[in-house]
């Protein structure tokens, strides 16, 4: 499961968070523009994303280039979840597989504290649930969202409890009516927004709670399927193609609304490849247009240098403007919910833009992912005190070999050294 | 030379420590000075603007690894290193030799140059002091290595020690007339001569000759007893002209910088403190703490109380507040976990190296000394015995 912590001010007495909607909507299926304020928070507005945190760091990014280099509001972090028994959900942690008992995960949010802690949801990923097994699904969720409820109020002096999320569970509204009518009674005060899985479930939610922000967490794998959410009035995503682009060598491409080329046959990428050796000697930044970190101080060249020597500059140098071209496309889309633009400006980027990101074709970071494999065995406290210094063992250890499809009139051209007779 | 200015600033009245300044045409450096080794065109994930607030201002890139990548046609075309990693402060490259000889397959030095064969195809291939020194022209750096035939201190066959010290004086006069850029980039010699001080000598009388804008002493840090390397050391600074940095080659441990500087020594690079943090070990004023060890799961201080790194400051102070217990929980897990600890070790190294040049500027270099070891040791009698030594050697004696 997961708790939002927001990075970067207001407060209602009983709610820990204030949601307003612009637009007030009228139809059930609109986009909407809104504002979330939190207690010593600077607000953020929707519909926008929060960055996918992996132990509390955005892959790739130290802190310092996170705060300076990227408008990143909120960070999603996971405790990850499966599938369940009566009490547990199992979950993936950074000590491995276990089961989260519901209790665990109250503790956990009362040590942790984040700005919002979104209920545990009985919810079954990559198959559909059975009859049986939808019975129990809402009654499950009401226990855990009631526990985490009751968890919460008892906080100490002062501080103020973390926004609660309720989950509406991806099955019929029937199915789920005993549970969503707690939501709209008992619990009503205690609940400060809902959790999606599927988009769909946005017609399972009941009219008297349709003012809370909504949070997916369903796969949005390109923007065309963001828009499509927004389009229906989801709030905040979690997306994990952001670093999915990253890792896989792609810079980002496209902009919302798309930009205007009459001229246009065939439909832009939403991305480049980096790993493409077109780029080696190119002096352009990522995106001619694109006012990031990377785009005002490196180019293509250095770009490609960086994924070929597999250094992890180049993995930091991709996160940072690939989350730049996505803060800009949210963005772009409040801007057009505003001024009411966004129904033409999406059917406009619809044509504009292939709908699947390019291809991966290089390779990810060094270790599968952005994470090193754990070594596990426990290191010493302090390592021995500085022994002989072997510098060049060291720097060998740092060196590679060229690789073995360079034949000697590759390194010729490169000018590492020359044929001998 | 046209590219290059040596000011002495201060000299320590007791040991032959200075603190001078060198200006390189991408600015002034500060010496004593510790250069971080971004080996092929980055440090360890920092950014360059990252690396620049550490204090850094001379870096190392690596000849033989932008030779294989990005390659010199690519390198040309985007008109160098400083060009290709977007940094503009110093650069200095190394010659490159030794990765080749150790990691290329039946590398062999012969007079012309280092032969190997290619990974490939087995095409016998050639790799001269005259292909280094065009490398190094077409990268930039500020500063170049001359190409120099290195043997293991610690081998046995002086002869092949003999050869390869005269072997390398010969490729510094081909360096020199192969050098074409003399007045945007430093050629500087390289001392060989392994463990044998006679032949040092002779090394440094033979090149101090050829005037180089500087002069590194070579072949050292490659596992040898530390009593001989500060015999080494001293010995060339001793014969070496006054009027130029000095290289040492290879070092990195604090206390091993300290004393080197004690001996004469101006200029620094190691790998050591940039890859030692990949393994979630931060270099402090007490001693190197790995930070992975579980007693630092809830230490909510910072790496270090002293450093004033963008990590260690506070968040009141602009700084991020990083605590032990943070990169107890990220280190060697997320490569984030190892910028930050980069970031602190570089800061660490070079902020120590602040200390020292005030310290000689104020002439208080022996008390330096003494507060340093103290602060590491607890006990004076702890120190090890080739430090003691060394230090006694240059008038401070630190069990006095
Ligand atoms: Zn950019
Ligand atoms: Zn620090």
């Amino acid at each position: 499961m997961a708790a939002l912590h927001n990075h970067s001010s207001l407060r209602q007495s009983s709610h820990p968070l204030l949601f307003v909607l612009q637009k007030s909507s009228t139809r059930e299926d609109e986009p909407r523009f809104g504002r979330l304020s939190f207690q010593n928070r600077v607000p953020m507005d929707t519909p926008h994303y929060v960055a996918v945190s992996s132990r509390g760091v955005v892959p790739h990014l130290s802190q310092d280039m996170m705060r300076e280099n990227t408008n990143i509001r909120a960070m999603y972090t996971a405790l990850e979840d499966s599938s369940s028994t009566h009490s547990a959900i199992p979950i993936v942690t950074s000590l491995g597989f276990g089961m989260l008992e519901y209790t665990n995960y109250v503790e956990a949010i009362q040590k942790l504290r984040p700005d919002v802690v979104l209920g545990m949801g009985d919810v079954l990923f990559g198959h559909k649930p059975g009859v049986k097994r939808i019975d129990k699904m809402g009654d499950r969720t009401l226990v855990w969202v009631k526990e985490l409820a009751d968890g919460m109020k008892d906080e100490e002096n002062g501080t103020p409890r973390p926004a609660l999320f309720a989950p509406i569970l991806p099955i019929e509204a029937e199915q789920q009516s005993y549970y969503l009518d707690a939501l709209q009674g008992e619990l009503v005060d205690s609940v400060d927004g809902l959790v999606l899985y599927d988009t769909a479930s946005i017609d399972a939610i009941p009219k008297t709670l349709r003012h809370l922000p909504r949070l997916s967490l369903g796969e949005m794998n390109s923007p065309h399927k963001l828009l499509d959410a927004i389009a229906l009035g989801i709030d905040i995503f979690t997306i994990s193609f952001i670093t999915e682009t990253t890792d896989a060598g792609i810079a980002l491409g496209f902009s919302f609304p798309a930009i205007k080329d009459t001229d246009l046959d065939t439909p832009l990428p939403l991305g480049v490849d980096m790993w493409s050796p077109t780029h080696a000697t190119s002096l352009s930044p990522l995106r001619s247009d694109c006012l990031c970190y990377t785009c005002t101080n490196h180019h293509q060249a250095f770009l490609q240098h960086l994924l070929n020597a597999k250094e992890m500059l180049g993995w930091v140098l991709l996160q940072l403007h690939n989350h730049h071209i996505v803060d800009n496309f949210f963005a772009g889309v409040r801007q057009c919910i505003q001024n009411g633009s966004f129904e033409d400006e999406r059917t406009s980027f619809e044509k504009t833009y292939t709908a699947e990101l390019p291809e991966k074709t290089g390779q990810g970071p060094r270790v599968r992912g952005y994470q090193y494999k754990s070594e596990k065995s426990e290191q010493r406290k302090n390592p021995p005190a500085y022994r002989s210094l072997d510098d060049r063992k060291e720097k060998l250890a740092e060196a590679a070999l060229p690789s073995p499809s360079a034949d000697a009139n590759d390194l010729e051209q490169q000018g590492f050294a020359e044929k001998a007779e | 030379s046209a590219a290059l200015k040596f000011e002495i600033v201060a000299k320590c009245s007791t040991t032959k420590a200075r603190a001078s300044i060198l200006t390189l045409p991408h600015g002034p450096v500060s010496l004593p000075i510790f250069q971080p080794v971004a080996t092929q065109a980055s440090l360890k994930g920092l950014t360059p603007t990252q690396l620049a607030e550490t204090g850094c201002n001379l870096c190392l890139n690596n000849t033989y690894h932008l030779g294989l990548k990005p390659g010199q046609e690519t390198l040309e075309k985007v008109g160098g290193a400083h060009a290709l990693q977007g940094w503009k402060g110093n650069i200095l490259t190394d010659s490159g030799g030794f990765q080749m000889v150790s990691l290329l397959k039946l590398a062999k030095v012969t007079e012309e140059g280092v032969r190997f064969l290619s990974p490939h195809d087995g095409t016998p291939m050639l790799l001269t002091p005259e292909h280094s020194i065009s490398l190094q022209n077409t990268i930039g750096s500020d500063i170049i290595m001359q190409l120099d035939d290195v043997i293991a201190t610690t081998s046995p066959d002086a002869e092949r020690m003999e050869e390869a010290m005269e072997r390398s004086i010969r490729w510094l006069d081909r360096c020199i007339a192969a050098h074409k850029r003399p007045e945007k980039q430093n050629l500087f010699c390289i001392i060989q001569g392994g463990l044998d001080l006679e032949m040092r000598k002779v090394c440094c009388k033979e090149m101090a000759k050829r005037d180089t804008p500087g002069i590194a002493i070579g072949g050292l840090s490659g596992g040898e007893d530390k009593m001989s390397y500060c015999q080494v050391v001293s010995a060339c600074t001793d014969l070496l002209p006054p009027n130029k940095p000095r290289y040492v080659m290879g070092v990195g441990y604090p206390e091993d910088l300290i004393v080197s500087i004690a001996l004469g020594a101006d200029m620094f690079d190691c790998v050591w403190p940039t890859r030692t943090a990949r393994f979630g070990n931060a270099v402090t004023s007490t001693g190197t703490l790995n930070l992975r060890h579980a007693s630092f799961a809830n230490d909510t201080g910072p790496i270090d109380a002293d450093c004033a790194c963008t990590c260690c400051r506070p968040e009141e102070e602009g700084g991020l507040g990083i605590t032990r217990a943070y990169i107890y929980h990220v280190a060697s897990k997320e490569t984030a976990g190892a910028h930050l600890l980069t970031m602190h070790n570089v800061h660490y190294l070079l902020s120590l190296m602040g200390k020292v040049r005030a310290a000689i500027t104020e002439d208080r270099y022996p008390e330096f000394l003494r507060a340093y070891f103290r602060r590491a040791y607890g006990d004076m009698a702890r120190v090890p015995t080739w430090a003691l030594t060394a230090l006694k050697e240059v008038g401070v004696d630190l069990l006095a």
